[in-house]
């Protein structure tokens, strides 16, 4: 198989406890492009990576209320403007009898807007993943701890990074490529 | 982040040197509260009817906190809930007191001739009374109260003599025990606490009849009782107790209980409305009627917002949850939304105009006065954490995911 670009560097940790020790080395090392990967939650990974809070409860509330405007304007249109009629004396826009509709399309557009708004932060849907090119890292889900930098990091440079990743006290280090196009 | 390392012995987990002062500052404030509230009902001039309706909105209210305390135990113990094993003691002692809340229930009995449509001959001769006059009467209607209350306090003291006995033994069978009733509990507490909201509150309008009454009233106790939890844990921590042992974690929970909660309620408070204002039906509406008009009605709007809205916005962040005195001041706002909401469902009963007096205050004061100094009376000279329960290392470690 051809080669393409260099998409980062791969090393690999026998243990949780290592991972985290260098997930904090390489945290403070000031990587932003890089992730960790293992076979289950290790307990205060986020910390460890220095990730910060997610936007997502922000896309949520804002299809919430995209969610919470459409039904309103949905039944408005429908059974005041172009179709009124009388429904058991009831006025043709009456809030209470709109409530229920309006609370379900909030919650059913949250709902959208949170799972799609999780695919959209982590660059779903894609095909495949350069790591899923490494024979070493089909054991992730089985029992080993990997760290890859991504050579789109501003601070990451082939020969230093790899240095770096050496000093971690890992597995040799591999390099990951995209595959190449035909 | 939870400092891994934290160990019950790090911090006072004892009342002494704070218990006898708020024992006795809670009393005499509830007394006097209560000594003034009688004194302004007597200078009303109605022969004690206004005083017995807002002794009823208080009493009301400070009962739903402690069996909000009584559903929120058993809920812990049948999901084998570990998280709040730290702040269990608070609740059980709060679920503890109903023997007082008994004591506190004698007025309402009392004042029941003045302040319930059923006593009232006039309403009790009406056609649509026939059917339900066996019901109604005081004898069947004092039954019910004790039977209530045999039950919710042998529920309240059996849930803290376990817990105080579990102190001493460490025995792990005592934790799978009170698990085996709690589930029987929470069904008994269903019955009984929809039940009670019938007969309290309900039946001042003994011609309206709400099927989801009861959840209406546990919703806004349930709510409540996180709000009181909220409060007591920090006012705790600001003396140097409990601090350490409930981190952010734990806050966050209680920040999540009153905002799921505030939520609940809203829905059965709409559901309620909404189905009355759908169908029409006259003899449905009517206490709806009442309850839109002078004064009223400007309340219960208002309600939406304070109950509902306000505290909804407020706590929606996560930022919000885990933030002290953000959390302080929604707990206290919404004590006071909840209060208030008891308030709307009961006074419109006494006054077709909407009415508001220092009465009313200072009956809450005085109510919720003696039963802080019970619940503090009760907590002196035991610890403030179940030390020994299988569940407490777990709590202490407790992240939120």
């Amino acid at each position: 198989m051809k080669q393409g670009d260099l998409y980062g560097l791969l090393i690999e940790f026998e243990s949780p406890s290592l991972l985290a020790a260098a997930a904090m080395r390489v945290r403070d090392a000031g990587f932003k492009k890089w992730d960790v990967h293992s076979p289950f939650p290790v307990h205060g990974m986020d910390d460890f990576m220095g990730i910060r809070g997610t936007r997502l409860p922000f896309i949520i509330l804002g299809g919430g209320l995209i969610g919470l405007a459409a039904a309103t304007l949905m039944q408005w249109w429908m059974n005041a403007v172009d179709y009124p009629f009388v429904i058991s004396g009831k006025p043709l826009f009456g809030l209470p009898a709109n409530i229920p509709i309006m609370f379900e399309l909030t919650v059913l557009f949250s709902a959208f807007a949170a799972f799609f708004g999780m695919w959209g932060l982590n660059g779903m849907p894609r095909w495949y993943n350069p790591l899923l090119t490494s024979k070493r890292f089909r054991r992730a889900t089985q029992d080993r701890f990997f760290i890859v930098i991504e050579a789109r990091d501003p601070a990451f440079k082939l020969e230093k990074t790899r240095e770096f990743l050496a000093s971690l006290g890992g597995s040799e280090v591999e390099e990951i490529h995209e595959s190449a196009e035909d | 982040m939870n400092d891994k390392s934290v160990r019950i012995e790090d911090t006072n987990t004892s009342l002494t040197g704070l218990g006898r002062r708020g024992f006795m500052i809670s009393a005499v404030v509830g007394v006097i509260a209560m000594a003034a509230t009688v004194a302004l009902g007597a200078a009303a001039g109605d022969g004690m009817r206004r005083l017995g309706y807002t002794y009823l909105i208080s009493y009301a209210y400070v009962l739903s906190v402690s069996l909000g305390a009584l559903t929120f135990l058993p809920i812990m113990s049948v999901t084998k809930a570990s998280w709040h094993i730290v702040i269990r003691r608070l609740a059980e002692v709060m679920a503890a007191v109903m023997p007082l809340l008994a004591i506190l229930a004698i007025p309402v009995i009392l004042f029941a001739g003045k302040i319930y449509g059923w006593a009232d001959p006039q309403i009790a001769a009406s056609a649509a009374m026939a059917h339900k006059a066996a019901w109604f009467s005081q004898g069947a209607f004092i039954l019910r109260w004790v039977i209530y209350f045999c039950i919710w306090s042998g529920y309240g003291i059996f849930f803290w003599r376990q817990s105080l006995a579990q102190d001493v033994s460490g025995d792990d069978n005592i934790t799978r025990r009170v698990e085996n009733l709690s589930g029987f509990s929470i069904m008994i507490g269903a019955i009984t606490i929809a039940m009670a909201s019938f007969d309290l509150l309900m039946s001042v309008d003994p011609l309206w009849f709400s099927t989801i009454f009861g959840v209406y009233y546990w919703a806004g106790g349930f709510v409540s009782f996180f709000a009181v939890l909220t409060l007591l844990t920090f006012g705790l921590q600001n003396t140097g107790r409990m601090t350490r042992i409930v981190s952010p974690e734990h806050i966050h929970d209680y920040g999540k209980g009153m905002f799921a909660f505030t939520f609940f309620w809203a829905y059965i408070a709409f559901s309620q409305y909404m189905l009355y204002w759908y169908a029409n039906i006259p003899e449905e509406t009517n206490w709806f009627l009442e309850r839109s008009r002078e004064g009223w009605g400007k309340l219960g709007i208002f309600l939406i917002f304070a109950a509902f809205v306000l505290p909804f916005a407020g706590l929606i962040s996560r930022y919000a949850k885990r933030h002290r005195k953000m959390l302080a001041f929604w707990a206290v706002w919404i004590i006071a939304a909840q209060w208030l909401n008891l308030y709307w469902v009961v006074m419109p009963s006494f006054s077709e105009k909407f009415v508001f007096g220092v009465m009313d205050v200072t009956c809450f004061i005085g109510i919720a006065g003696l039963w802080l100094a019970a619940i503090t009376r009760l907590a002196m000279g035991h610890s403030l954490v179940p030390l020994k329960d299988p569940r407490l290392e777990a709590s202490l470690r407790f992240e939120n995911a």
